[in-house]
């Protein structure tokens, strides 16, 4: 894309937006030309959703804008030191600029009919008669691959699924052929295929309409397949900006490079624990065959399990019994990662809690050969007790698993040390004891909940989604932690993800799950170098 | 840390709240122990006389004393609203829990007749036991307590369910801690400032209801003072002395809005720490 | 869609029928364990055995528990309501409830229904104007002046009404009430000032709950995209935001139409009102149960109609709940 030739559509100048005492962005230039994605790419709270919402005149009352200017064309729409003219704005907002938003089912108002909501553009910005703003409407739900326009008309919001709804989210923010679109995390809420048939959507209408567009993601790697230029933003400030192949070929900031680097892929090796230098070198042999033998042993075999879900079941509705797990059949052998992969509502969590006794309704068998397992949750923020102290947390566990089994019965100190003990193993330290979880960061409490699971020592820890909450470069931590606190407890992990790439960097070996069955199970290399079942080919052709 | 502190000056309401309540209780509390005057002492000579600094509320029909005579029935009224929170309070955490958390038939059963007796008025419930129990101090309290224990069953439960599936949840049932404890330790703790709000509104339920049937005579029923049974006497006199009526009535308004004001301001300082 | 809907309107009519049939079973159950013996009570000191016995024969004591309440409920049915212990028509003859009910009936659900339509004349747009949320003081005013009046017992909302209009400006004169039957108009003029006393606290709270539903609809991300198809502030509030924030306040309302049933009763005593509040507080000091078991079940049919219908309302306006 020639830069020279190209109108620029919106720049935004020198932008600096504080909230109260806090800046949210600080100093951050863009230009946006026709026919151009710029992708901003960002963790949470890098301002990358304020600056959009600056742009597009939707952020709170309670922000000012501290330098700078954004300009539209010609256009002055916002400077410094002057209140956001809503009047003006107005006359661009929907007509010469729109957005799309992450969430279809909440942007969306759940009592109007989609027709109805897309057809406000044409009432609110033309003077078409209602059978032609009808038509209209039609013909952009066909124009975004929504097949029965009709019917998607009289549709309220909740009668469509995920992908639908943000297809009727494009139809609305294209119909009237602005000259700029945002989109917003448009995907983060859908799965992998419906992200990709959207980005893909995306990609067309920018080809068709040349028009400018800027497209908002924490996912540098869908970053990287849609946008001509990125610019990547870190409290506040644009750290990086250019050509979306010459900042992944060469990173100039270091920020950028961290991020880069944190992203799971397949390209890279697998997550490894570096040994400190010095120790266990000289039984280096001894327990590597050890650890061989180790690995023959099961911690837990399930064998022809089906799992089913009632529904309803109140006093007058009959019960209905849907099976969501379909004959699974696997063994996680002691020391090992399993890693389970598949999109939502495939039944992976079901199979979990049906693992963790946690769901009655099976048939077939599972058998444990260790210890109670446990489990860490994808959320940090409802997975510790919130009225709790770190040390609660901590110490009850093993108060637990005392009375339970006179093997694990200790004192009050003796439980004590050993919080301080796993403390220090999850890298952190005693200062932090007293603490509640709403005062500790989102991978704080991910590794007090990592702590949490293994301070009984369990044989087998089911982690669901352990890191998809979390930002990359957390992310990467998270993992690394779990990988060094197998190393030094010997326990095996049941590591459950939507995320091909997170499973391949963690796993010994891997299943795929799609709609209730196991399509494919085996070493991860293997599966990855060769995968025999077409939906298993098709997940790593998408990510 | 130190915003939430500063919050708590900055938030008028909390301590307009405290300060009402405060003086409220502690007077009443007096009043069980020490009023200026007699409150039964009649004196031809000086009734009806109009607030002074002798008589602060003034004197009523029989010349007896108002202030102590309010003193007095602000104590029935808030030592009634005190015993039927803790009756319908306690009934309400135990029910609701055990519903909340294990759920089936027993909890249909349960909430069946929960959703019955919500959806009607507490007064007219509480006049439905009283007439089958008769007036009097003690059934008030019992009916009142018996009446508003389904709202807090239907607030407890539903927090227990809430709280039931949440994940730190389902991890104490894998550590295997015993039933018993995930209840009271676990949860209960966490739904505490939820269940204090509804304590507090209905506190003040409970003060309204108990006033309202008092002064329609099935309630604290006179020798005992009580602001309802005042309220209702003084109607007569309305035109002579407006201050009799005024009296018991401001209290109650006095009372309850103190109240009111005190949980909104822990609402808001609450919802400041939670950030909402 | 047509068909769904009427089986639907079947199935709740059902349950209505059934839950007033338990509450019919559950009122009169609750007066036969009553402590106290009913002949007792009616002949008081005039009680001899013979004529002990004869009551207990006429109002057919003697009969088990079932067959006084069919005899009862098939009387209910067929409109023959039961005979007051306490009221005589004449020296031989007890009163009979619908006599004693039916005059009394329209002032109560005149002052219910005056009282409701105060309420939300009043309440919406004070509740739609506060949320728009223009200046702080307006903010502050309405908060302590709702949270005041919520704070003020409605009997005793009724003595100062009667004391301020009543006898300090003279707009109406207490106890000059004037009976439906000879002055409908004096009738509503008179009801006017007792149904504001129970609809003050009724606007706060409504007011209240409005305000804060639309501010959490205001908050929610349609708002934003509405924002974002260039809407302006008006045709967001109208357009987009009242109608998603009425839902919760229908079902609001509802409630809120249970209490003035309610809360009439007391009023009616503030003004002397000749309603049916004051003949079931009467009722219930003079332990005259046939009259309290009619009422009470009036009261219920009352309440649990007005559900019936919220119900019927919100599944109108609410798509999401129309279809299950």
């Amino acid at each position: 894309m020639s830069k020279a030739t190209a109108e620029t559509i919106v720049r935004i100048e020198d932008l600096s937006v504080n909230f109260d005492a806090t800046q949210a962005v600080e100093h951050v230039n863009l230009e946006v030309a026709a026919g151009e994605i710029v992708g901003i790419v960002g963790e949470s709270g890098s301002g990358k959703s304020v600056t959009a919402l600056t742009l597009m005149g939707l952020v709170a009352d309670s922000a000012t804008m501290g330098t700078g200017r954004i300009l539209f064309g010609d256009t002055v729409l916002q400077e410094a030191g002057k209140p956001r003219d809503k009047a003006l704005y107005r006359r661009f907002q929907g007509e010469q600029m729109t957005m799309v938003f992450q969430e279809p089912m909440t942007s969306l108002n759940p009592t109007k009919k989609v027709g109805v909501q897309v057809e406000e553009m044409l009432l609110l910005h033309t003077e078409l008669s209602k059978e032609e703003r009808h038509q209209r409407v039609c013909d952009s739900f066909l124009s975004v691959g929504l097949k029965e326009p009709e019917k998607v008309f009289a549709s309220y919001p909740h009668q469509l699924s995920g992908g639908m709804r943000q297809r009727a989210m494009i139809a609305m923010a294209t119909i009237l052929h602005p000259k700029l679109i945002v989109a917003d995390e448009p995907t983060t809420a859908l799965d992998v295929t419906i992200q990709n048939q959207i980005i893909e959507l995306l990609r067309e209408i920018n080809q068709k309409e040349k028009n400018a567009m800027i497209f908002i993601t924490h996912d540098l790697n869908l970053a990287r397949r849609l946008c001509h230029r990125i610019a990547v933003m870190k409290d506040g400030q644009v750290v990086e900006c250019g050509a979306t192949e010459d900042v992944f070929a060469d990173p100039k900031a270091d920020y950028t490079k961290r991020l880069i680097e944190a992203v799971p892929s397949r390209m890279k090796p697998k997550v490894q624990v570096t040994v400190p230098e010095g120790v266990e070198t000289g039984s280096a042999a001894a327990g590597d065959t050890e650890h061989r033998a180790e690995r023959q042993k099961p911690v837990a075999v399930v064998e022809h399990l089906n799992v089913y879900y009632r529904d309803g079941g109140g006093f007058f509705s009959r019960k209905g019994k849907q099976k969501v797990v379909k004959d699974a059949d696997f063994t996680i052998y002691r020391g090992e990662v399993l890693g389970l992969v598949g999109e939502s509502g495939c039944g992976k969590s079901t199979l979990s809690k049906a693992i963790l006794g946690m769901n009655k309704e099976i048939e077939g068998e599972i058998k444990h050969f260790s210890t109670r397992p446990q489990m860490i949750f994808q959320d940090p923020y409802s997975s510790l007790n919130p009225c709790k102290t770190v040390e609660w947390l901590l110490t009850e566990p093993l108060r637990a698993a005392g009375e339970l089994d006179a093997a694990y019965k200790m004192s009050a100190a003796d439980r004590k040390a050993q919080a301080y003990d796993m403390l220090r193993k999850i890298g952190m330290d005693e200062k932090y004891l007293d603490r509640k979880p709403s005062q500790l960061s989102g991978g704080q409490r991910q590794r007090i909940s990592i702590g949490q699971a293994l301070i009984t020592r369990p044989g087998l820890v089911i982690a669901d989604e352990p890191v998809s909450a979390l930002d990359v470069t957390l992310q990467a931590q998270i993992m690394e932690l779990m990988r060094k606190l197998q190393d030094e407890m010997h326990m095996a992990y049941l590591f459950i993800s939507h995320d091909i790439n997170v499973v391949y960097q963690m796993s010994d070996r891997i299943m795929v799950m799609k709609d209730g069955q196991i399509v494919e199970q085996g070493k991860t290399e293997e599966i990855f170098r060769s995968p025999k079942d077409p939906y298993t080919q098709m997940l790593l052709r998408e990510s | 840390m130190g915003k939430g502190a500063m919050g708590k000056f900055k938030n008028l309401y909390f301590w307009i709240g405290l300060f009402m309540t405060v003086i409220a209780l502690v007077w009443a509390v007096l009043g069980f122990f020490w009023t200026p005057y007699s409150t039964t002492a009649m004196s031809a000579a000086e009734k009806f006389q109009a607030p002074s600094l002798r008589h602060l509320f003034g004197t009523d029909n029989f010349g007896r004393d108002i202030f102590s005579r309010v003193m007095k029935g602000a104590g029935t009224t808030v030592l009634v609203g005190t015993l039927v929170v803790l009756i319908s309070g306690g009934l309400g955490i135990l029910i609701g829990a055990l519903t909340g958390y294990f759920g089936g038939i027993l909890d249909e059963f349960v909430m069946r007749f929960v959703d019955a007796v919500n959806g009607f008025p507490s007064i007219l419930l509480a006049l439905v036991m009283i007439s089958i129990l008769e007036s009097g101090r003690h059934n008030l309290i019992l009916s009142l307590g018996i009446v508003f224990t389904p709202s807090f069953i239907r607030i407890v439960r539903s927090e227990f369910i809430r709280l039931r599936d949440a994940d730190y949840i389902s991890r104490a049932r894998l550590m295997g801690v015993g039933k018993l404890r995930i209840l009271f330790v676990h949860i209960l703790p966490n739904i505490f400032s939820t269940f204090w709000v509804s304590v507090m509104i209905g506190f003040n339920n409970a003060i309204l209801a108990e006033s309202g049937m008092s002064y329609l005579g099935i309630g604290v029923l006179p020798p005992n003072a009580s602001l309802g049974n005042m309220l209702s006497d003084a109607q007569g006199y309305l035109m002579r002395a407006p201050w009799y009526a005024l009296a018991p009535g401001l209290t109650i308004v006095w009372i309850v809005l103190g109240f009111s004001l005190l949980s909104e301001g822990i609402r808001r300082n609450a919802g400041e720490v939670s950030g909402l | 869609m047509q068909y769904r809907m009427t089986k639907l309107i079947g199935k709740k009519l059902i349950t209505l029928i059934m839950t007033l049939f338990l509450v019919s079973v559950a009122a009169f159950l609750a007066f036969q364990i009553i402590p106290g013996d009913v002949v007792n009570a009616i002949l008081g000191t005039e009680a001899t055995p013979e004529r002990e016995a004869k009551l207990r024969e006429e109002l057919g004591l003697n009969d088990p528990p079932v067959v006084r309440y069919l005899h009862w409920i098939g009387g209910v049915l067929k409109g023959d309501l039961g005979r007051s212990y306490r009221y005589s028509k004449s020296m031989n003859e007890m009163m009979p409830v619908a006599e004693l009910i039916g005059d009394k009936l329209p002032v109560t659900l005149w002052l219910a229904a005056l009282a409701v339509l105060i309420i939300i004349v009043v309440s919406i747009p004070l509740g739609v104007l506060w949320a728009q949320g223009k200046s702080r003081f307006l903010d502050v005013l309405f908060n302590v002046l709702t949270q005041t009046v919520m704070a003020i017992p409605s009997f005793f909302l009724g003595i100062l009404v009667t004391y301020l209009f009543g006898m300090v400006l003279h707009w109406f004169q207490p106890g000059g009430y004037v009976s439906y039957q000879t002055d409908f108009w004096g009738f509503l003029g008179y009801l006017v000032f007792p149904a504001i006393s129970v609809a003050i606290p009724k606007i706060a709270m409504t007011a209240r709950f409005l305000r804060n539903s639309m501010l959490t609809e205001k908050s929610a991300d349609y708002v934003r995209t509405a924002k974002s198809k260039g809407c302006t502030d008006r045709q967001v509030m109208y357009g987009h935001v009242l109608r998603n924030a009425m839902m919760p306040v229908v079902t609001f309302l509802g409630m809120i139409i249970a209490e003035i049933v309610a809360g009439s009763i007391v009023v009616e005593q503030v003004f002397g009102l000749p309603g049916v509040g004051r003949l079931l507080i009467s009722s219930i000091s003079n332990r005259d149960f046939p009259v309290v078991e009619i009422l009470i079940l009036y009261i219920t049919a009352v309440v649990i109609i007005v559900y019936f219908l919220v119900d019927l309302l919100y599944r109108v306006i609410d798509p999401r709940i129309r279809e299950m």
